[in-house]
Protein backbone atom coordinates (compact mmCIF):
# COMPACT_ATOMS: atom_id res chain seq x y z
CA UNK A 1 0.00 0.00 0.00
CA UNK A 2 2.97 2.31 -0.84
CA UNK A 3 0.32 4.10 -3.50
CA UNK A 4 -2.05 5.03 -0.55
CA UNK A 5 0.60 5.58 2.35
CA UNK A 6 2.03 8.56 -0.45
CA UNK A 7 -1.35 9.74 -1.51
CA UNK A 8 -1.99 10.22 2.24
CA UNK A 9 1.08 12.02 2.27
CA UNK A 10 -0.12 13.72 -1.12
CA UNK A 11 -3.30 14.99 0.99
CA UNK A 12 -1.61 16.06 4.06
CA UNK A 13 1.17 17.68 1.79
CA UNK A 14 -1.84 19.53 0.08
CA UNK A 15 -3.39 20.79 3.21
CA UNK A 16 -0.14 22.14 4.40
CA UNK A 17 0.24 24.22 0.74
CA UNK A 18 -3.25 25.25 1.25
CA UNK A 19 -2.38 26.65 4.87
CA UNK A 20 0.49 28.45 3.83
CA UNK A 21 -1.31 30.22 1.13
CA UNK A 22 -4.18 30.80 3.12
CA UNK A 23 -1.52 32.71 5.37
CA UNK A 24 -0.05 34.66 2.52
CA UNK A 25 -3.03 35.97 1.33
CA UNK A 26 -2.57 39.53 3.39
CA UNK A 27 1.32 39.33 1.60
CA UNK A 28 -0.20 38.00 -1.82
CA UNK A 29 -3.27 39.65 -2.16
CA UNK A 30 -4.78 43.23 -2.22
CA UNK A 31 -5.65 44.89 1.17
CA UNK A 32 -9.50 45.05 -0.29
CA UNK A 33 -9.49 41.24 -1.18
CA UNK A 34 -7.81 40.56 2.72
CA UNK A 35 -10.35 42.59 4.89
CA UNK A 36 -13.10 41.93 2.56
CA UNK A 37 -13.15 38.16 1.29
CA UNK A 38 -9.90 36.40 4.11
CA UNK A 39 -11.59 38.58 7.09
CA UNK A 40 -15.55 38.04 6.44
CA UNK A 41 -14.73 34.44 5.61
CA UNK A 42 -12.66 33.67 8.24
CA UNK A 43 -15.24 34.94 11.41
CA UNK A 44 -18.08 33.43 9.21
CA UNK A 45 -16.32 30.12 9.02
CA UNK A 46 -15.97 30.89 12.81
CA UNK A 47 -19.30 30.87 13.76
CA UNK A 48 -20.32 28.43 11.16
CA UNK A 49 -18.45 25.69 12.54
CA UNK A 50 -20.01 26.34 15.99
CA UNK A 51 -23.06 25.09 14.19
CA UNK A 52 -21.19 22.25 12.18
CA UNK A 53 -19.40 20.37 15.29
CA UNK A 54 -23.70 20.99 16.88
CA UNK A 55 -24.93 19.06 13.96
CA UNK A 56 -22.60 16.88 12.66
CA UNK A 57 -21.27 15.65 16.31
CA UNK A 58 -24.67 16.27 18.32
CA UNK A 59 -27.61 16.51 16.12
CA UNK A 60 -28.29 19.60 16.54
CA UNK A 61 -29.07 21.91 13.51
CA UNK A 62 -29.38 24.92 15.54
CA UNK A 63 -30.60 28.33 14.06
CA UNK A 64 -29.40 30.22 17.32
CA UNK A 65 -25.52 30.49 16.63
CA UNK A 66 -26.01 34.04 15.51
CA UNK A 67 -27.63 35.20 18.73
CA UNK A 68 -24.68 33.88 20.71
CA UNK A 69 -22.90 35.59 18.16
CA UNK A 70 -24.20 38.79 18.67
CA UNK A 71 -24.80 38.31 21.98
CA UNK A 72 -20.95 38.58 22.53
CA UNK A 73 -20.27 40.90 19.56
CA UNK A 74 -22.42 43.35 20.99
CA UNK A 75 -21.57 43.46 24.53
CA UNK A 76 -17.70 43.38 23.73
CA UNK A 77 -18.20 46.44 21.75
CA UNK A 78 -20.90 47.87 23.89
CA UNK A 79 -17.85 47.27 26.86
CA UNK A 80 -14.95 48.75 24.69
CA UNK A 81 -16.61 51.66 22.54
CA UNK A 82 -19.04 53.36 25.63
CA UNK A 83 -17.49 52.11 28.57
CA UNK A 84 -13.87 51.98 27.91
CA UNK A 85 -12.92 48.47 28.61
CA UNK A 86 -9.63 46.97 26.97
CA UNK A 87 -10.82 45.46 24.26
CA UNK A 88 -9.45 42.02 25.00
CA UNK A 89 -11.79 42.67 28.59
CA UNK A 90 -14.14 42.99 26.71
CA UNK A 91 -13.91 40.63 24.17
CA UNK A 92 -13.38 37.95 27.16
CA UNK A 93 -16.61 39.56 28.28
CA UNK A 94 -19.02 39.15 25.81
CA UNK A 95 -17.34 35.32 25.41
CA UNK A 96 -18.48 34.54 28.60
CA UNK A 97 -22.07 35.98 28.45
CA UNK A 98 -22.30 34.41 25.35
CA UNK A 99 -21.54 30.98 26.77
CA UNK A 100 -23.47 31.71 29.47
CA UNK A 101 -26.71 32.32 27.44
CA UNK A 102 -26.08 29.00 25.53
CA UNK A 103 -26.01 26.93 28.91
CA UNK A 104 -29.72 28.28 29.30
CA UNK A 105 -30.53 27.87 25.61
CA UNK A 106 -29.36 24.44 25.52
CA UNK A 107 -30.89 23.98 28.74
CA UNK A 108 -34.06 24.63 27.25
CA UNK A 109 -33.74 23.18 23.37
CA UNK A 110 -32.41 20.09 24.39
CA UNK A 111 -35.24 18.57 25.58
CA UNK A 112 -36.22 18.47 21.85
CA UNK A 113 -35.38 16.76 18.97
CA UNK A 114 -35.05 17.45 15.39
CA UNK A 115 -37.78 20.06 13.57
CA UNK A 116 -38.55 20.95 17.00
CA UNK A 117 -35.24 21.57 17.82
CA UNK A 118 -35.06 23.96 14.83
CA UNK A 119 -37.76 25.73 15.69
CA UNK A 120 -36.86 26.46 19.71
CA UNK A 121 -33.44 27.67 18.62
CA UNK A 122 -35.01 29.90 15.50
CA UNK A 123 -37.40 31.61 18.37
CA UNK A 124 -34.15 32.23 19.93
CA UNK A 125 -32.79 33.71 17.13
CA UNK A 126 -35.38 35.99 16.72
CA UNK A 127 -35.96 37.17 20.92
CA UNK A 128 -32.33 38.08 20.45
CA UNK A 129 -32.84 39.93 17.66
CA UNK A 130 -35.71 41.56 18.81
CA UNK A 131 -33.98 42.55 21.75
CA UNK A 132 -30.63 44.11 20.65
CA UNK A 133 -32.74 46.01 17.88
CA UNK A 134 -34.96 47.16 20.90
CA UNK A 135 -32.62 48.37 23.86
CA UNK A 136 -31.13 51.60 23.09
CA UNK A 137 -27.86 50.26 25.33
CA UNK A 138 -26.62 48.35 22.13
CA UNK A 139 -27.49 51.33 19.62
CA UNK A 140 -30.95 50.32 18.93
CA UNK A 141 -31.26 49.70 15.42
CA UNK A 142 -28.49 51.90 14.63
CA UNK A 143 -25.72 49.29 16.57
CA UNK A 144 -22.49 49.98 18.17
CA UNK A 145 -20.38 52.08 15.73
CA UNK A 146 -16.52 53.03 15.71
CA UNK A 147 -15.33 49.36 17.40
CA UNK A 148 -11.44 49.60 18.02
CA UNK A 149 -9.96 46.37 17.74
CA UNK A 150 -6.67 45.56 20.33
CA UNK A 151 -3.95 48.07 18.80
CA UNK A 152 -1.78 44.92 18.21
CA UNK A 153 -4.24 43.88 15.36
CA UNK A 154 -3.77 47.13 13.73
CA UNK A 155 -6.24 48.68 11.60
CA UNK A 156 -8.90 46.34 10.09
CA UNK A 157 -9.40 48.52 6.60
CA UNK A 158 -6.28 50.29 6.05
CA UNK A 159 -3.89 47.38 6.78
CA UNK A 160 -5.72 43.99 7.68
CA UNK A 161 -3.17 41.37 7.91
CA UNK A 162 -2.56 40.71 11.27
CA UNK A 163 -6.24 41.21 12.06
CA UNK A 164 -6.49 38.66 9.02
CA UNK A 165 -3.70 36.52 10.88
CA UNK A 166 -5.23 36.49 14.16
CA UNK A 167 -8.35 35.44 12.67
CA UNK A 168 -6.57 32.44 11.12
CA UNK A 169 -5.15 31.34 14.23
CA UNK A 170 -8.44 31.69 16.39
CA UNK A 171 -9.92 29.46 13.25
CA UNK A 172 -7.17 26.78 13.40
CA UNK A 173 -7.62 26.91 17.46
CA UNK A 174 -11.40 26.24 16.70
CA UNK A 175 -10.90 23.45 14.61
CA UNK A 176 -8.44 21.54 16.74
CA UNK A 177 -10.36 22.24 19.93
CA UNK A 178 -13.26 20.99 18.51
CA UNK A 179 -11.55 17.94 16.40
CA UNK A 180 -10.07 17.23 20.12
CA UNK A 181 -13.54 17.33 21.85
CA UNK A 182 -15.05 15.02 19.28
CA UNK A 183 -12.43 12.19 20.29
CA UNK A 184 -12.63 12.86 24.27
CA UNK A 185 -15.07 10.56 25.82
CA UNK A 186 -16.83 13.33 26.03
CA UNK A 187 -17.36 14.39 22.47
CA UNK A 188 -17.53 10.27 21.49
CA UNK A 189 -20.54 10.01 23.92
CA UNK A 190 -22.46 13.15 22.52
CA UNK A 191 -21.55 11.66 19.08
CA UNK A 192 -23.29 8.20 20.75
CA UNK A 193 -26.60 10.85 22.08
CA UNK A 194 -26.76 11.85 17.96
CA UNK A 195 -27.07 8.30 16.50
CA UNK A 196 -29.22 6.65 19.48
CA UNK A 197 -30.44 8.42 22.88
CA UNK A 198 -32.73 5.23 24.11
CA UNK A 199 -29.23 3.21 23.60
CA UNK A 200 -27.12 6.09 25.38
CA UNK A 201 -29.41 5.92 28.21
CA UNK A 202 -29.33 2.35 28.58
CA UNK A 203 -25.45 2.56 28.54
CA UNK A 204 -25.77 4.88 32.00
CA UNK A 205 -25.92 8.39 30.45
CA UNK A 206 -27.55 11.46 31.12
CA UNK A 207 -28.41 12.09 27.15
CA UNK A 208 -30.03 15.73 28.11
CA UNK A 209 -27.05 16.63 30.35
CA UNK A 210 -25.04 15.70 27.22
CA UNK A 211 -26.85 17.82 24.69
CA UNK A 212 -27.14 20.70 27.45
CA UNK A 213 -22.86 20.40 27.33
CA UNK A 214 -22.57 20.43 24.05
CA UNK A 215 -24.55 23.13 23.30
CA UNK A 216 -22.96 25.05 25.73
CA UNK A 217 -19.02 24.40 24.65
CA UNK A 218 -20.09 25.77 21.29
CA UNK A 219 -21.56 28.91 22.30
CA UNK A 220 -18.16 30.28 23.24
CA UNK A 221 -16.74 29.62 19.05
CA UNK A 222 -19.96 31.74 18.07
CA UNK A 223 -18.90 34.31 20.60
CA UNK A 224 -15.39 34.38 19.56
CA UNK A 225 -16.73 35.09 16.14
CA UNK A 226 -18.82 37.76 16.99
CA UNK A 227 -16.28 39.40 18.79
CA UNK A 228 -14.10 39.17 15.78
CA UNK A 229 -16.29 40.18 13.62
CA UNK A 230 -17.33 43.58 15.47
CA UNK A 231 -13.88 44.08 15.34
CA UNK A 232 -13.16 43.31 11.56
CA UNK A 233 -15.96 45.09 10.56
CA UNK A 234 -15.72 47.81 13.27
CA UNK A 235 -19.13 47.90 13.83
CA UNK A 236 -22.24 45.65 15.04
CA UNK A 237 -26.18 46.10 15.09
CA UNK A 238 -29.28 43.98 15.61
CA UNK A 239 -29.34 43.85 11.98
CA UNK A 240 -25.48 41.59 11.83
CA UNK A 241 -28.06 38.74 13.62
CA UNK A 242 -31.51 38.71 11.47
CA UNK A 243 -33.27 36.06 10.23
CA UNK A 244 -31.59 36.36 7.26
CA UNK A 245 -27.78 36.16 9.03
CA UNK A 246 -28.82 33.06 10.86
CA UNK A 247 -30.14 31.39 7.86
CA UNK A 248 -26.97 32.28 5.96
CA UNK A 249 -24.77 30.73 8.66
CA UNK A 250 -27.17 27.32 8.14
CA UNK A 251 -26.55 28.08 4.39
CA UNK A 252 -22.82 28.43 4.74
CA UNK A 253 -22.37 25.03 6.99
CA UNK A 254 -24.44 23.36 4.48
CA UNK A 255 -22.42 24.05 1.48
CA UNK A 256 -19.28 23.47 2.92
CA UNK A 257 -20.55 20.11 4.41
CA UNK A 258 -22.04 19.42 8.11
CA UNK A 259 -19.82 16.18 8.24
CA UNK A 260 -17.02 17.70 8.31
CA UNK A 261 -15.24 20.43 10.66
CA UNK A 262 -13.32 22.74 7.90
CA UNK A 263 -16.46 22.47 5.73
CA UNK A 264 -17.46 25.36 7.51
CA UNK A 265 -14.55 27.49 6.60
CA UNK A 266 -14.96 26.39 2.97
CA UNK A 267 -18.74 27.13 2.81
CA UNK A 268 -17.93 30.93 4.20
CA UNK A 269 -15.13 31.21 1.78
CA UNK A 270 -17.36 29.99 -1.02
CA UNK A 271 -20.17 32.07 0.13
CA UNK A 272 -18.11 35.18 0.65
CA UNK A 273 -16.50 35.06 -2.82
CA UNK A 274 -20.26 34.92 -4.40
CA UNK A 275 -20.98 37.56 -2.45
CA UNK A 276 -18.10 39.75 -3.41
CA UNK A 277 -17.88 39.20 -6.62
CA UNK A 278 -21.37 38.23 -8.35
CA UNK A 279 -23.51 40.61 -6.66
CA UNK A 280 -21.95 42.86 -9.42
CA UNK A 281 -23.45 40.55 -12.24
CA UNK A 282 -26.65 39.89 -11.41
CA UNK A 283 -29.05 41.21 -9.34
CA UNK A 284 -30.44 38.07 -8.47
CA UNK A 285 -27.83 36.96 -6.44
CA UNK A 286 -29.75 35.84 -3.35
CA UNK A 287 -31.91 33.53 -6.14
CA UNK A 288 -28.68 31.99 -7.61
CA UNK A 289 -27.04 31.30 -3.83
CA UNK A 290 -30.30 29.30 -3.05
CA UNK A 291 -30.42 27.55 -6.78
CA UNK A 292 -26.51 27.24 -5.16
CA UNK A 293 -27.38 25.63 -1.87
CA UNK A 294 -29.80 23.47 -3.10
CA UNK A 295 -27.61 21.85 -6.01
CA UNK A 296 -25.46 20.94 -3.46
CA UNK A 297 -28.00 19.41 -0.74
CA UNK A 298 -29.20 17.34 -3.48
CA UNK A 299 -26.00 16.25 -5.04
CA UNK A 300 -24.13 16.02 -2.00
CA UNK A 301 -25.46 15.89 1.41
CA UNK A 302 -21.69 15.81 2.29
CA UNK A 303 -21.28 19.36 1.04
CA UNK A 304 -18.50 20.68 -0.83
CA UNK A 305 -16.08 19.20 1.27
CA UNK A 306 -18.08 15.55 0.72
CA UNK A 307 -17.49 15.92 -2.68
CA UNK A 308 -13.91 16.39 -2.95
CA UNK A 309 -13.41 13.64 -0.37
CA UNK A 310 -15.86 11.60 -3.23
CA UNK A 311 -13.50 12.76 -5.93
CA UNK A 312 -10.27 12.10 -3.63
CA UNK A 313 -11.28 8.06 -3.61
CA UNK A 314 -12.27 7.94 -6.90
CA UNK A 315 -8.92 9.43 -7.63
CA UNK A 316 -7.18 7.04 -5.55
CA UNK A 317 -8.68 3.66 -6.38
CA UNK A 318 -7.86 5.33 -10.10
CA UNK A 319 -4.39 5.55 -9.21
CA UNK A 320 -4.03 2.90 -7.28
CA UNK A 321 -5.46 0.75 -10.21
CA UNK A 322 -8.23 -0.67 -8.89
CA UNK A 323 -12.35 -0.19 -10.31
CA UNK A 324 -13.81 2.77 -9.24
CA UNK A 325 -15.06 2.51 -5.59
CA UNK A 326 -18.94 2.83 -5.08
CA UNK A 327 -20.62 6.29 -4.73
CA UNK A 328 -20.07 6.48 -1.24
CA UNK A 329 -16.82 7.65 -0.22
CA UNK A 330 -15.39 4.98 1.38
CA UNK A 331 -12.45 7.23 3.39
CA UNK A 332 -10.99 5.73 6.86
CA UNK A 333 -13.28 6.17 9.30
CA UNK A 334 -14.55 10.42 9.01
CA UNK A 335 -14.89 12.07 11.99
CA UNK A 336 -18.93 11.89 11.74
CA UNK A 337 -21.39 9.83 9.25
CA UNK A 338 -23.50 11.14 6.38
CA UNK A 339 -27.00 10.52 8.39
CA UNK A 340 -26.06 13.12 10.77
CA UNK A 341 -27.94 15.97 10.79
CA UNK A 342 -31.54 16.79 12.77
CA UNK A 343 -33.05 13.55 11.16
CA UNK A 344 -34.33 12.66 14.35
CA UNK B 1 -23.45 -5.70 48.14
CA UNK B 2 -26.80 -5.32 50.65
CA UNK B 3 -29.01 -8.06 51.31
CA UNK B 4 -29.45 -8.62 47.43
CA UNK B 5 -27.14 -12.11 48.38
CA UNK B 6 -29.94 -13.58 49.74
CA UNK B 7 -32.92 -12.03 48.74
CA UNK B 8 -34.02 -11.94 45.07
CA UNK B 9 -31.53 -10.23 42.39
CA UNK B 10 -35.27 -8.96 41.06
CA UNK B 11 -38.55 -8.47 42.28
CA UNK B 12 -41.40 -7.57 40.33
CA UNK B 13 -44.67 -7.43 41.99
CA UNK B 14 -48.38 -6.32 39.91
CA UNK B 15 -46.60 -5.04 37.15
CA UNK B 16 -48.75 -3.21 34.40
CA UNK B 17 -48.71 -1.49 31.13
CA UNK B 18 -51.19 -0.54 29.28
CA UNK B 19 -51.15 0.73 25.88
CA UNK B 20 -54.51 2.58 25.37
CA UNK B 21 -56.77 -0.35 25.31
CA UNK B 22 -54.05 -3.05 24.96
CA UNK B 23 -52.34 -4.60 28.09
CA UNK B 24 -48.87 -5.41 27.21
CA UNK B 25 -47.65 -6.36 30.57
CA UNK B 26 -51.06 -7.40 33.22
CA UNK B 27 -50.62 -7.74 37.06
CA UNK B 28 -46.74 -9.84 36.44
CA UNK B 29 -45.15 -11.17 39.59
CA UNK B 30 -41.55 -12.09 39.21
CA UNK B 31 -38.67 -13.50 41.20
CA UNK B 32 -35.17 -13.72 40.00
CA UNK B 33 -32.99 -15.55 42.45
CA UNK B 34 -29.17 -14.24 42.52
CA UNK B 35 -27.34 -16.01 39.25
CA UNK B 36 -30.28 -17.49 37.85
CA UNK B 37 -30.63 -18.23 34.25
CA UNK B 38 -34.34 -17.40 33.93
CA UNK B 39 -35.80 -17.70 30.00
CA UNK B 40 -38.84 -15.99 29.28
CA UNK B 41 -41.01 -17.42 26.42
CA UNK B 42 -43.71 -16.67 24.40
CA UNK B 43 -45.84 -16.33 21.23
CA UNK B 44 -45.66 -12.75 19.30
CA UNK B 45 -46.79 -10.02 21.46
CA UNK B 46 -47.21 -11.79 24.64
CA UNK B 47 -45.16 -8.44 26.13
CA UNK B 48 -42.06 -9.67 26.70
CA UNK B 49 -40.53 -6.87 25.25
CA UNK B 50 -42.48 -4.43 26.94
CA UNK B 51 -41.57 -6.41 30.54
CA UNK B 52 -37.83 -5.89 29.70
CA UNK B 53 -38.55 -2.14 29.31
CA UNK B 54 -39.91 -1.65 32.30
CA UNK B 55 -37.55 -3.44 33.64
CA UNK B 56 -34.67 -1.70 32.60
CA UNK B 57 -36.67 1.65 32.85
CA UNK B 58 -36.87 2.39 29.20
CA UNK B 59 -40.65 2.76 29.75
CA UNK B 60 -42.91 3.33 32.73
CA UNK B 61 -45.75 0.97 33.90
CA UNK B 62 -48.78 1.89 34.68
CA UNK B 63 -49.07 0.35 37.66
CA UNK B 64 -46.56 -2.09 40.19
CA UNK B 65 -43.36 -2.08 41.55
CA UNK B 66 -39.91 -3.14 40.73
CA UNK B 67 -37.27 -4.33 43.08
CA UNK B 68 -33.75 -4.16 42.10
CA UNK B 69 -30.89 -5.71 43.90
CA UNK B 70 -33.20 -4.92 46.98
CA UNK B 71 -33.62 -1.72 46.13
CA UNK B 72 -36.80 -0.28 44.77
CA UNK B 73 -36.06 1.24 41.36
CA UNK B 74 -39.68 2.20 39.97
CA UNK B 75 -38.82 5.63 39.73
CA UNK B 76 -35.48 5.78 38.38
CA UNK B 77 -34.55 6.10 34.99
CA UNK B 78 -32.72 3.51 32.86
CA UNK B 79 -29.30 5.43 32.78
CA UNK B 80 -29.19 4.71 37.11
CA UNK B 81 -30.28 1.29 36.80
CA UNK B 82 -27.67 0.59 34.58
CA UNK B 83 -25.10 2.62 36.78
CA UNK B 84 -26.62 0.00 39.17
CA UNK B 85 -25.48 -2.89 37.25
CA UNK B 86 -28.34 -4.20 35.13
CA UNK B 87 -27.51 -3.97 31.18
CA UNK B 88 -30.34 -5.39 28.37
CA UNK B 89 -30.22 -5.71 25.04
CA UNK B 90 -32.14 -4.55 22.61
CA UNK B 91 -34.76 -7.06 20.07
CA UNK B 92 -33.73 -4.98 16.93
CA UNK B 93 -30.07 -3.98 17.41
CA UNK B 94 -29.59 -0.35 18.73
CA UNK B 95 -26.20 0.52 18.00
CA UNK B 96 -24.24 3.83 17.78
CA UNK B 97 -23.85 3.61 14.07
CA UNK B 98 -21.73 6.51 13.60
CA UNK B 99 -18.73 5.07 15.44
CA UNK B 100 -16.42 2.30 15.74
CA UNK B 101 -16.92 -1.28 17.26
CA UNK B 102 -14.54 -0.15 19.82
CA UNK B 103 -16.09 3.46 20.62
CA UNK B 104 -19.41 1.50 21.09
CA UNK B 105 -17.91 -0.65 23.54
CA UNK B 106 -16.13 2.13 25.01
CA UNK B 107 -19.11 4.48 25.54
CA UNK B 108 -20.93 1.21 27.04
CA UNK B 109 -17.71 0.81 29.54
CA UNK B 110 -17.41 4.42 30.99
CA UNK B 111 -21.24 4.91 30.96
CA UNK B 112 -21.33 2.97 33.99
CA UNK B 113 -17.27 3.09 35.62
CA UNK B 114 -18.15 7.20 34.95
CA UNK B 115 -15.70 9.61 33.43
CA UNK B 116 -18.66 10.45 30.77
CA UNK B 117 -18.08 14.16 30.86
CA UNK B 118 -14.25 13.99 30.31
CA UNK B 119 -12.75 16.42 28.02
CA UNK B 120 -9.09 15.04 28.55
CA UNK B 121 -7.32 11.74 28.44
CA UNK B 122 -7.11 10.15 31.87
CA UNK B 123 -5.68 6.59 32.75
CA UNK B 124 -9.14 6.04 33.06
CA UNK B 125 -9.40 5.60 29.41
CA UNK B 126 -7.04 3.49 29.04
CA UNK B 127 -8.82 0.70 31.24
CA UNK B 128 -11.86 1.25 29.50
CA UNK B 129 -9.99 0.73 25.99
CA UNK B 130 -8.65 -2.42 27.32
CA UNK B 131 -11.85 -3.56 28.97
CA UNK B 132 -13.59 -2.68 25.47
CA UNK B 133 -10.95 -4.48 23.96
CA UNK B 134 -11.51 -8.01 25.85
CA UNK B 135 -15.19 -8.22 25.41
CA UNK B 136 -14.45 -7.73 21.42
CA UNK B 137 -12.31 -10.49 22.00
CA UNK B 138 -15.22 -12.28 24.10
CA UNK B 139 -17.80 -11.60 21.51
CA UNK B 140 -15.42 -12.93 18.40
CA UNK B 141 -15.22 -9.22 16.63
CA UNK B 142 -11.57 -7.98 17.48
CA UNK B 143 -10.80 -7.72 13.51
CA UNK B 144 -13.69 -5.16 13.31
CA UNK B 145 -12.49 -2.95 16.37
CA UNK B 146 -12.33 -0.24 13.34
CA UNK B 147 -15.03 -0.83 11.57
CA UNK B 148 -18.50 1.59 11.84
CA UNK B 149 -21.43 -0.38 13.84
CA UNK B 150 -23.40 1.14 11.20
CA UNK B 151 -21.38 -0.85 8.50
CA UNK B 152 -21.74 -4.37 10.48
CA UNK B 153 -23.10 -6.87 8.95
CA UNK B 154 -27.15 -8.51 10.72
CA UNK B 155 -24.87 -10.94 13.08
CA UNK B 156 -22.07 -8.45 13.86
CA UNK B 157 -24.46 -6.06 15.13
CA UNK B 158 -25.90 -8.59 17.26
CA UNK B 159 -22.55 -9.84 18.39
CA UNK B 160 -21.64 -5.83 19.41
CA UNK B 161 -24.90 -5.50 20.77
CA UNK B 162 -24.47 -8.52 23.17
CA UNK B 163 -20.93 -7.07 23.99
CA UNK B 164 -21.98 -3.40 24.32
CA UNK B 165 -24.59 -5.16 27.24
CA UNK B 166 -21.31 -7.47 29.08
CA UNK B 167 -18.58 -4.76 28.72
CA UNK B 168 -19.51 -3.15 32.03
CA UNK B 169 -19.47 -6.32 33.93
CA UNK B 170 -23.22 -6.33 34.97
CA UNK B 171 -24.92 -8.32 37.60
CA UNK B 172 -27.82 -8.48 35.69
CA UNK B 173 -28.37 -9.29 32.01
CA UNK B 174 -31.69 -8.82 29.76
CA UNK B 175 -31.39 -10.50 26.53
CA UNK B 176 -34.07 -9.45 24.13
CA UNK B 177 -34.23 -12.38 22.06
CA UNK B 178 -30.52 -12.59 21.09
CA UNK B 179 -30.75 -15.42 18.46
CA UNK B 180 -32.65 -13.59 16.30
CA UNK B 181 -31.57 -13.75 12.44
CA UNK B 182 -28.36 -15.54 13.40
CA UNK B 183 -26.93 -17.83 11.50
CA UNK B 184 -26.79 -21.75 13.03
CA UNK B 185 -23.23 -21.40 13.61
CA UNK B 186 -23.46 -17.95 15.27
CA UNK B 187 -26.44 -19.63 18.03
CA UNK B 188 -23.73 -22.25 18.96
CA UNK B 189 -21.44 -19.77 19.51
CA UNK B 190 -23.91 -17.52 21.00
CA UNK B 191 -24.99 -20.63 23.31
CA UNK B 192 -21.50 -21.37 24.12
CA UNK B 193 -21.30 -17.55 25.59
CA UNK B 194 -24.16 -17.50 27.41
CA UNK B 195 -23.17 -20.60 29.07
CA UNK B 196 -19.31 -19.47 29.75
CA UNK B 197 -21.24 -16.24 31.52
CA UNK B 198 -19.74 -15.82 35.40
CA UNK B 199 -22.13 -17.32 38.09
CA UNK B 200 -22.41 -13.55 39.44
CA UNK B 201 -23.88 -12.81 36.58
CA UNK B 202 -27.96 -13.13 37.04
CA UNK B 203 -29.26 -13.41 33.61
CA UNK B 204 -33.07 -13.13 31.81
CA UNK B 205 -33.20 -14.18 28.75
CA UNK B 206 -36.05 -13.55 25.94
CA UNK B 207 -35.59 -16.04 22.74
CA UNK B 208 -37.83 -17.50 20.62
CA UNK B 209 -35.06 -20.69 19.47
CA UNK B 210 -35.73 -23.35 22.17
CA UNK B 211 -32.27 -25.03 21.27
CA UNK B 212 -30.54 -21.38 22.53
CA UNK B 213 -33.60 -21.06 25.63
CA UNK B 214 -33.81 -24.52 26.52
CA UNK B 215 -29.87 -25.17 26.95
CA UNK B 216 -29.50 -22.43 28.97
CA UNK B 217 -32.16 -21.78 31.41
CA UNK B 218 -33.01 -23.31 34.55
CA UNK B 219 -35.71 -22.20 34.71
CA UNK B 220 -39.00 -20.83 32.53
CA UNK B 221 -41.62 -18.28 32.40
CA UNK B 222 -44.51 -18.61 29.63
CA UNK B 223 -46.37 -15.20 29.62
CA UNK B 224 -49.37 -15.15 26.87
CA UNK B 225 -51.09 -11.78 26.69
CA UNK B 226 -49.77 -10.19 29.44
CA UNK B 227 -49.77 -12.30 31.87
CA UNK B 228 -47.57 -15.36 33.10
CA UNK B 229 -49.02 -18.48 32.39
CA UNK B 230 -46.78 -21.11 33.71
CA UNK B 231 -43.32 -21.29 35.31
CA UNK B 232 -40.96 -24.18 35.52
CA UNK B 233 -38.14 -26.23 34.63
CA UNK B 234 -37.25 -26.74 31.09
CA UNK B 235 -38.65 -30.24 31.53
CA UNK B 236 -41.68 -29.18 32.98
CA UNK B 237 -42.43 -26.47 30.13
CA UNK B 238 -41.75 -29.42 27.51
CA UNK B 239 -43.83 -31.50 29.23
CA UNK B 240 -46.89 -28.59 29.87
CA UNK B 241 -50.24 -28.98 27.57
CA UNK B 242 -50.77 -25.13 27.88
CA UNK B 243 -47.12 -24.17 26.47
CA UNK B 244 -47.40 -26.43 23.71
CA UNK B 245 -50.89 -25.26 22.23
CA UNK B 246 -49.53 -21.99 22.45
CA UNK B 247 -46.03 -22.19 21.54
CA UNK B 248 -44.43 -25.23 20.79
CA UNK B 249 -47.06 -26.55 18.65
CA UNK B 250 -46.42 -23.73 16.46
CA UNK B 251 -42.30 -23.74 17.02
CA UNK B 252 -39.73 -26.30 16.32
CA UNK B 253 -39.34 -28.58 19.39
N1 LIG C 1 -45.01 1.43 22.34
C1 LIG C 1 -46.13 0.69 22.17
N2 LIG C 1 -47.30 1.31 21.86
C2 LIG C 1 -48.43 0.59 21.70
N3 LIG C 1 -48.51 -0.72 21.83
C3 LIG C 1 -47.38 -1.40 22.14
C4 LIG C 1 -46.15 -0.72 22.32
N4 LIG C 1 -45.20 -1.64 22.63
C5 LIG C 1 -45.82 -2.83 22.62
N5 LIG C 1 -47.13 -2.69 22.33
C6 LIG C 1 -48.10 -3.79 22.29
O1 LIG C 1 -47.98 -4.53 23.46
C7 LIG C 1 -48.10 -5.92 23.18
C8 LIG C 1 -46.88 -6.63 23.67
O2 LIG C 1 -45.76 -6.29 22.86
P1 LIG C 1 -44.29 -6.81 23.13
O3 LIG C 1 -43.41 -6.14 22.15
O4 LIG C 1 -43.98 -6.66 24.55
O5 LIG C 1 -44.43 -8.34 22.76
P2 LIG C 1 -43.31 -9.46 22.69
O6 LIG C 1 -43.74 -10.53 23.61
O7 LIG C 1 -41.98 -8.88 22.89
O8 LIG C 1 -43.49 -9.97 21.20
P3 LIG C 1 -42.38 -10.41 20.13
O9 LIG C 1 -42.09 -11.84 20.36
O10 LIG C 1 -43.06 -10.18 18.82
O11 LIG C 1 -41.20 -9.53 20.32
C9 LIG C 1 -48.34 -6.04 21.69
O12 LIG C 1 -49.72 -6.15 21.47
C10 LIG C 1 -47.83 -4.73 21.15
O13 LIG C 1 -48.53 -4.38 19.98
MG1 LIG D 1 -40.29 -8.65 21.78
Amino acid sequence: MTMDRMLTLGTRGALAVVLVVVALVPVLCTTFFTSQVGLTSLWLGIVAVSLTFLSGYGGMVSLAQTALFGVAGLIAARLSVESGWDPWAAALAGILAATAVGLLFGAVASGSQGIYFLIITLAFAQVTYFYFAAVPTFGAHEGINGVRPPAVLGDPVQDPARMYWFLLVVSVLAFLGLRHVSRTAFGLALQGVRDDPVRMAALGYNVRLHRILGFTLAAPVAGAAGVLSAWSNTRMSAGSISLAIAILVLTTAVIGGLNRLEGAWVGALIYTLCDTYLRGWTDRFTTWLGVVFLVIVLVSPGGVVGLLGSAGSWLRHRLAGGAPPPAAPSTPAPPVPVSSGGAR
Amino acid sequence: MTGAATGPVLRVRGLTRRFGGVVAVGDVALDIAPGERRAVLGPNGAGKSTLFNLVAGADTPTAGSIELFGADVTRLGARQRTRMGLSRTFQTSRLLTGLTVEDNLYLAAIGVSGGRLRLLRTGRDRTAREQARRTAESVGMTDRLATLAGDLSHGEQRQLEIGLALVAEPRMLLLDEPAAGLSRSERQLLTALLLSLDRDVTLLLIEHDMDVALTVAERVTMMHDGVVIVEGTPTEIRADQRVHDLYLGKAHV
